[in-house]
């Protein structure tokens, strides 16, 4: 079910891609138009899903990975029809289509613990994704900005150049992704911070929360990443990083995001499987 | 009815001589008014600018437009014909028509691509249009020529970047900071290069202009022509501290803006980025001064340098262009002679209807019994006859694909329908036998 939104995913890629290299009106026009028909299908995909198992298909995390590039590929286009600016779709869609794969090639199955039902759960996981996303944007619009302004710097005004948008208004979007994103990912933390506690109180023999401490990677993490973005927040604030030092935190920020995201919730965390 | 062209440019002749015969200064209404009144020019525009002086007609017989074009221009300007006659192009049909087109997307010009020349030919168009000038051959033109400009501008890189120092300077400033709105500009020293920077600058719309100079007088001459401000030459650190982009070109042989300058107003203490814009020739500010992490230090000579690498990318481009200005040119031109067939249609549906009628009329009296329902089914039936034999020979005279073919074709039709003799006294007999029979509803 997750193949259609990707198959439609990738077409956007490509003609991004295209758009990109080429700069023709209409196949810029052509590729948000197949990623708003790709983000549609997906929307479906993931009513269905929350539809079959009665709540948003956040628990497994497959499907959360797929909830992420839905909520990935809403923020975009809501950055690119507020702006008017289709150069970035070029990095922010391959983001996309790599992480569905991930849903595609390994669906899992929703069989949530009890304990998740609780609409605290909801909000927890759908603020994290929601900011995840932002993070994304936050770091690919840092990326190219490191890249143009590496290109300015050194006096050779080449290929990006030409194409993406000016290094104030690339300044301007990070800044707003990492507001955004960090809000909702504060929101997202103490939400959880605080249903563990209420659901252990009412399930004390749960493994899951048991494991639920700060020495659970998950958790380390998610704080480490809470703490680097509200560094990266104060310092464009006190200490003048704008530009070139907040483009290297967002990046580094989502670094730590997407070590979080996958391999650890794959593979590491013993409090966040609630299968 | 054909197009007819007759101008000289900065491809033939000298600045003084296009001085000279210059409309745009003079009127230009008036002129093509005066244009128009000639009888070789059933339309005329007038297309001046500072690099070409060119007229567009439409016109039956191209070489008396060009006689009274050239006279017209002696006349007009008050010159010999002699003195410019050397230096004049004319082009008709097809070479006026591309010629025009090239104008338009700018690849005829002094600079190649350069954008004023597109509103150059729609004005021309427009005061020719309004006093009424125009007809429904140059209206088509000078339409079609907008369009490929606007193809050209949108679907090739013909018209990209910069090719000039302080455009290209600003380009840059825009990159940098986006819109520059509420941006304020310290200029130092009040060269010429450092005044056109300042000028374009104030053009894109930053908010404050501060001129300081070592000669005090020099900075108000500059801060009253930009609207901006002076400061003096001893306050240049608070300057710097508040500014975000800096132009400098005094004469100084010696740097005047060191690091140890600006140690004080970067790192934490600015907010964004700061673009140091280095005019003068030997250099204001130390090299070293760009190794500071927010700032943009541009020279002369960089910025040369990506001028010329926006001229060979344009050049590059002009390929592209060519392909679209062919392409409409085969295009336009079709359209031309499909219009240049109508006279021979009409004269051949005139021909048939005439047929028709005359016999109908010599039908008459059989036909006084029927209906007037019936009648008028005939009448009817016969038209639709006559429309349906030449709806094929219309199309294919409107298709025909070179004008050779087309002349060929049209003395063909003028013979076996004889279209140019006009009234016969035989036409109706000789083809009586094969219109009678026509109506089966009619009895």
């Amino acid at each position: 079910m997750n193949l259609l939104p990707l198959v439609l995913y990738a077409a956007a890629a490509v003609a991004y891609a295209i758009h990109f290299a080429k700069r023709q009106p209409a196949m810029g026009r052509a590729a948000t138009t197949l990623l708003l028909l790709g983000a549609l299908a997906h929307t479906f995909v993931i009513g269905m899903q929350t539809m079959e198992v009665r709540h948003v298909p956040f628990a497994n995390p497959s499907r959360a990975v797929s909830s992420f590039v839905w909520l990935l590929a809403l923020s975009y286009l809501y950055l690119e029809l507020t702006t008017d600016e289709r150069a970035m779709g070029v990095f922010i869609l391959p983001i996309a289509v790599g992480l569905q794969a991930i849903p595609v090639v390994s669906p899992g199955v929703e069989n949530a613990d009890p304990v998740l039902d609780s609409p605290w759960f909801w909000i927890h996981v759908a603020s994290l994704l929601f900011a995840y996303a932002s993070f994304a944007l936050a770091a690919m619009l840092g990326l190219t900005y490191m890249l143009q302004f590496k290109e300015i710097k050194k006096k050779h005004l080449g290929y990006l150049y030409t194409r993406l948008p000016s290094l104030h208004v690339l300044d301007a979007m990070n800044s707003r992704a990492v507001v955004v994103g960090w809000l909702f990912l504060t929101i997202g933390v103490v939400v959880g911070v605080v249903w563990a506690a209420e659901a252990r109180a009412l399930t004390p023999e749960n493994l899951n929360l048991q494991a639920m401490s700060l020495q659970d990677p998950k958790v380390f993490i998610a704080v480490l990443t809470w703490a680097v973005y509200s560094f990266a927040l104060l310092a464009r604030r006190a200490l003048g990083w704008t530009g070139r030092r907040s483009a290297w935190l967002s990046a580094l920020g989502f670094v730590i995001v997407l070590l979080n995201f996958l391999p650890v919730s794959y593979f590491v965390t013993t409090s966040h499987t609630f299968q | 009815m054909r197009v007819f062209l007759l101008g000289v440019s900065h491809r033939t002749a000298p600045v003084d001589l296009r001085e000279r015969l210059d409309f745009s200064s003079r009127d230009l209404g008036g002129a093509v008014e005066a244009v128009a009144t000639r009888p070789s020019a059933a339309e005329s525009v007038v297309l001046s600018t500072c690099n070409r002086s060119e007229i567009y007609v439409a016109s039956g017989d191209p070489a008396r437009a060009r006689e009274d074009l050239t006279t017209f221009l002696s006349d007009y300007h008050s010159l010999p014909a002699s003195s410019f006659t050397p230096h004049l192009y004319s082009r008709h049909d097809e070479a006026a028509i591309g010629h025009l087109f090239r104008v338009a997307s700018g690849l005829d010009s002094l600079v190649v691509g350069e954008p004023q020349i597109l509103g150059q030919v729609k004005d021309a168009f427009q005061v020719a249009a309004d006093r009424r000038c125009t007809g429904p051959l140059l209206s088509k033109l000078f339409h079609w020529s907008f369009v490929v400009g606007k193809r050209v501008r949108t679907e090739t890189a013909l018209g990209e970047g910069a090719v000039s120092i302080s455009y290209a300077a600003v380009a840059l400033a825009r990159k940098i900071f986006g819109r520059l709105e509420g941006r304020r500009v310290l200029v130092v020293g009040a060269g010429e290069t450092s005044t056109l920077t300042a000028q374009h600058l104030r053009a894109s719309g930053v908010a404050e202009i501060t001129v300081t100079s070592r000669t005090h007088a020099h900075a108000e001459v500059l801060a009253t022509a930009v609207n901006g401000r002076t400061l003096a030459w001893e306050s240049i650190a608070q300057g710097l501290a508040t500014a975000d982009i800096i132009v400098t070109a005094t004469g100084s042989q010696r740097p005047i803006l060191t690091r140890a300058q600006f140690e004080p107003v970067t790192g934490r203490h600015r907010h964004g980025p700061l673009f140091i814009i280095d005019m003068a020739v030997p250099r204001d500010v130390e090299a070293s001064v760009g190794d500071i992490e927010e700032v943009f230090l541009y020279n002369v000579d960089d910025l040369q340098t990506i001028v010329n690498e926006n001229l060979s990318r344009r050049s590059s481009e002009i390929e592209l262009a060519e392909a679209i200005v062919s392409e409409e040119l085969s295009k336009f031109a079709a359209w031309h002679r499909s219009r240049s067939a109508i006279p021979t249609v009409v004269a051949l549906r005139e021909r048939f209807d005439r047929i028709r009628r005359a016999e109908l009329q010599r039908l008459d009296s059989k036909l006084a019994g029927l209906t007037p329902e019936a009648r008028a089914r005939v009448e009817e039936v016969t038209r639709l006859i006559v429309e349906k034999l030449l709806l094929e020979p219309t199309e294919q005279l409107k298709g025909l694909p070179d004008e050779e073919t087309q002349a060929a074709y049209t003395e063909a039709m003028n013979r076996l329908f004889r279209l140019r003799e006009g009234e016969t006294a035989q036409g109706p007999a000789e083809t009586a036998a094969e219109v009678t029979p026509a109506d089966p509803h009619a009895t």
